[in-house]
């Protein structure tokens, strides 16, 4: 079996999504947190200058999506053939969106503008894509993204909600079937023990 | 028995290329539906998210660039020959979209003044950034193509990032000879090299 060894800052960020891989899948691994202050001596050592980063026996892997699929093909949950793979990549790009949205707030300085950006994330990009995810596991049956197992669709779609249910948590009250599966992965052995015992982070 | 693809997608470059490079460089038949105005309002309800492109695979339908290039590249053989591969492929469509998301920036921006600004950290900072990331992992891999000895929907990727700067700045590529050299192989490929040579030209 290989040795894993994921690098990433001490934050959920873009990192968490693997390490939620890891831990759905129930594999070891070194989590290995990177301090900020360690950051730029590692940085040279990384395939394209950035965080995460995963090491498979020597051989490293950089994008953190690129991570996440790899990790959910090792470990089976990419669903059962090439399509239902490129039926999770949808919900993982669809989520990717959602974040870019979600991003343009975050780092905006200017007060006016955030405010503005805020109106619009919570009025109309929130609600669209809670609709186009809620419709989508619908669907599917209700219960899970692709197939009929959990898969890299709904640990996407569960951590790309992380930050915003944090900012604001009764968004997905009206979600009943996203407000589910969020309740269903955070009842599964050790993903589960991972989530309520991982410290708050702010991204 | 082959599936039957359609692809839809506007009628430009966009998001829809990676996958028609992909479709032409494996000379494989498929509906390329190009919509817009009605025709495109007609059609946004039957996609998955009310988006494109959509490529439809004998009815069943996907969604997501990103998605659907990587699909067509496992079944077309362009995903590499094993998963680490599939994984290093993706790595370069990632770092090939980070550069795209950047370039999207700068198109969209209306404000004239922050323009400039954008133009101007494009050409100085960000498109050398990225130009000595692709030429120094071509470097690294050999020098002909990203991932193992062959091409992959890496190489394509790459190749149609950089369709739209090229037009802006056709000496743009002229200091990374290996990424220069990789244009010239794929233009020069049967069927995907008629494609290029004979497609209307457009702004993205």
């Amino acid at each position: 079996m290989p040795t894993y060894k994921l690098s990433y800052f001490d934050l959920r960020g873009r990192g968490e999504l693997a390490r939620l891989v890891f831990k759905a899948a129930q594999r070891d691994f070194e989590d290995d947190r990177v301090q900020r202050e360690d950051w730029p001596t590692l940085k040279a050592s990384t395939p394209f200058g950035q965080m995460p980063v995963l090491d498979v026996d020597g051989k490293k892997l950089a994008q953190s999506n690129t991570i996440s699929r790899f990790l959910a093909r090792e470990f089976n949950l990419a669903g059962k053939d090439s399509f239902e793979q490129a039926q999770c990549d949808q919900y993982l790009e669809l989520v990717e969106d959602m974040f870019k949205e979600f991003a343009k707030a975050f780092f905006e300085k200017d007060e006016e503008k955030k405010k503005e950006i805020n109106k619009n994330l919570s009025e109309v990009v929130f609600p669209k894509f809670l609709g186009l995810f809620e419709k989508a596991l619908e669907a599917n049956g209700g219960s899970f993204l692709v197939g009929n197992s959990l898969s890299l669709a709904d640990l996407g779609v569960y951590n790309g909600f992380d930050t915003p249910l944090q900012q604001n948590p009764k968004m997905m009250d009206s979600y009943p079937k996203l407000k589910a599966l969020r309740s269903r992965i955070e009842g599964m052995p050790t993903i589960g023990d991972y989530l309520k015992n991982r410290k708050v982070s702010d991204i | 028995m082959m599936p039957c693809y359609k692809f839809y997608y506007f009628d430009a470059r966009g998001r829809g290329e990676l996958c028609r490079y992909a479709l032409h460089a494996k000379q494989r038949d498929f509906e390329d539906i190009r919509l817009g105005g009605d025709k495109w309002q007609n059609f946004k309800p039957s996609t998955p998210f009310g988006q494109m492109p959509v490529l439809d695979v004998d009815g069943k339908k996907l969604a997501q660039s990103g998605a659907i290039a990587r699909y067509l590249a496992r079944e077309l053989d362009l995903a590499g020959k094993n998963c680490w591969e599939q994984a290093a492929c993706d790595q370069y469509m990632e770092l090939a979209d980070d550069m795209f998301t950047e370039l999207v920036k700068s198109f969209f921006e209306k404000d004239e003044a922050k323009k400039a600004e954008v133009m101007k950290n494009l050409n100085d900072v960000v498109l050398p950034k990225f130009l000595a990331l692709f030429e120094s992992s071509l470097n690294r891999n050999g020098g002909c193509y990203f991932v193992g000895d062959g091409l992959t929907i890496a190489d394509l990727a790459v190749y149609s990032a950089f369709d739209t700067p090229l037009k802006r700045c056709p000496t743009l590529l002229d200091s990374f000879p290996k990424l220069k050299a990789q244009r010239a192989k794929i233009e020069g490929l049967p069927k995907l090299g008629e494609y290029i040579k004979n497609r209307k030209p457009t702004d993205i």
